[in-house]
């Protein structure tokens, strides 16, 4: 049995993330500096991330290796397809009901 | 993607057509297949796949030649094993990256350790992201396994209560035979067709959590790709989906349901059985009640992931039968006549 981390919520430094993605450490400090990545407020200077901006990262990265757009553009489609999804779900929901 | 797809033919150009070209239709066809813009979409994420893989090979001059004269030997004769001999069939195709493939769940092998390989154009950001000369190839990541990310479907009553899943996963791991460099004594090897690779089951009980929710992500450490040369592996993240569920409809932590109701049990008022996710519940009628009104089960909702519940909402729905008999009629004109009920004015 493998113990599973659950919904990402774990804060980690701009150095865990950077190394678990394989960037530079001032990449990811300045994608969370415009906002294009979540931050946990840590009571310092220096916000926490927490480890689902993992997973969002490595979306902007592949997004922008395999369509060329940059990271501002990345953020923006990966929140646009979250509201599709969700819009998807609930027009499922809806026709369900209907049913 | 099928095994004999021609390349050419997966992006859609023709067999002397440019770089540009070739970037262009991948480009355009990325755009359309890219499983993070299709989420949970299967077959965009294997006409993906085949995309990459057909534009990993066209996009590299020296690749290309060689696929262009060997065809789907290429790599063979890459590797340094020279022309096939006749009737070699050639090998399957090597898979991009580690990641772990199942039968039942869907683990798309997207394969993050070749990250930073094409930069977009202009402006190379994997410079910055890997610095400077370590910007090409593998960069800084010295041989950690890829992270996969799948997706796995479960029931809103799984998801209320966690429990184990055990599933059943492919991994892509070099070749016992010939160490991954897909040649054994200077031929293709015949274990993995001059791959590289091999395809091993593998079998993992993974704990979900109570609590989780429809887009909730759990991660389990190491159990992504496997890293070369000791390192360590990459982690497994598996996005939830809930299956629609055929009685509740869920609003967060809280869940809903309708619930029908005759007339006399609205007008009266009755003590009636409710559906929860545990079971049955007695639920109080008010008398009066109405069509679409809402009655609170305090604590019947979902498990919340950091304890307590959410409520389930009970929706009354007045339903009438469409046959009544003689009796049932008679009671039914004689309550009409009788009152004084005016809905309407």
């Amino acid at each position: 049995m493998w113990p599973s981390d659950f919904d990402l919520d774990e804060p980690l430094t701009f150095d865990v993330v950077a190394a678990t993605v394989g960037a530079k450490r001032t990449l990811v400090a300045r994608l969370a500096k415009q906002g294009l990545i979540e931050t946990v407020d840590s009571g310092t200077d220096e916000p926490l991330l927490p480890r689902r901006v993992v997973v969002h990262l490595r979306r902007m990265q592949r997004l922008r290796k395999d369509l060329g757009v940059n990271f501002a553009g990345a953020a923006v489609i990966l929140d646009l397809v979250g509201r599709i999804e969700q819009l998807n779900r609930e027009l499922a929901e809806m026709h369900r009901r209907l049913k | 993607m099928a095994k004999s797809k021609d390349y050419y033919e997966v992006l859609g150009v023709k067999r002397d057509a440019s770089q540009d070209q070739i970037k262009q239709a991948y480009r355009k066809l990325a755009r359309k297949f890219h499983p993070d813009l299709n989420p949970g979409d299967k077959a965009a994420e294997e006409q993906f796949k085949g995309l990459q893989e057909a534009y990993d090979v066209l996009s590299e001059p020296e690749n290309r030649k060689l696929y262009d004269q060997y065809g789907e030997n290429w790599r063979a004769v890459k590797a340094g094993a020279g022309a096939p001999p006749p009737g070699w069939e050639g090998a399957p195709r090597s898979r991009r990256g580690t990641g772990p493939r199942t039968a039942g769940v869907d683990f798309g092998d997207f394969d993050f350790s070749n990250f930073g390989t094409r930069g977009g154009g202009g402006f190379d950001i994997f410079e910055e992201m890997f610095g400077g000369a370590a910007g090409r190839g593998r960069g800084r990541r010295s041989g950690r396994g890829a992270d996969v990310e799948a997706e796995l479907e479960l029931s809103l009553e799984e998801a209320h209560r966690g429990g184990r899943r055990t599933l059943q996963m492919e991994v892509a791991e070099a070749c016992p035979t010939c160490g991954g460099t897909g040649l054994k004594d200077g031929k293709p090897c015949e274990t993995c067709g001059g791959a590289g690779q091999v395809i091993r089951p593998k079998t993992i009980e993974v704990n979900i959590p109570s609590g989780v929710r429809d887009g909730s992500t759990i991660r389990l450490a190491g159990q992504g790709g496997t890293g070369s040369n000791g390192s360590e592996p990459g982690d497994l993240y598996l996005h939830i989906r809930l299956r629609p569920h055929p009685v509740f409809t869920v609003k967060g932590d809280d869940l809903e349901v309708e619930l029908p109701i005759t007339p006399w049990e609205a007008v009266l008022g009755a003590k009636v059985e409710a559906p929860t996710i545990d079971g049955k519940v007695e639920l109080t009628v008010p008398a009066g009640a109405s069509s679409g009104q809402r009655l609170r089960l305090r604590g019947q909702g979902l498990n919340k992931r950091k304890g307590g519940r959410g409520d389930e909402y009970v929706r009354l729905k007045i339903v009438v039968p469409k046959e009544v008999n003689a009796e049932e009629r008679r009671l039914y004109e004689e309550l009409s006549r009788i009152s004084g009920f005016k809905p309407r004015s």
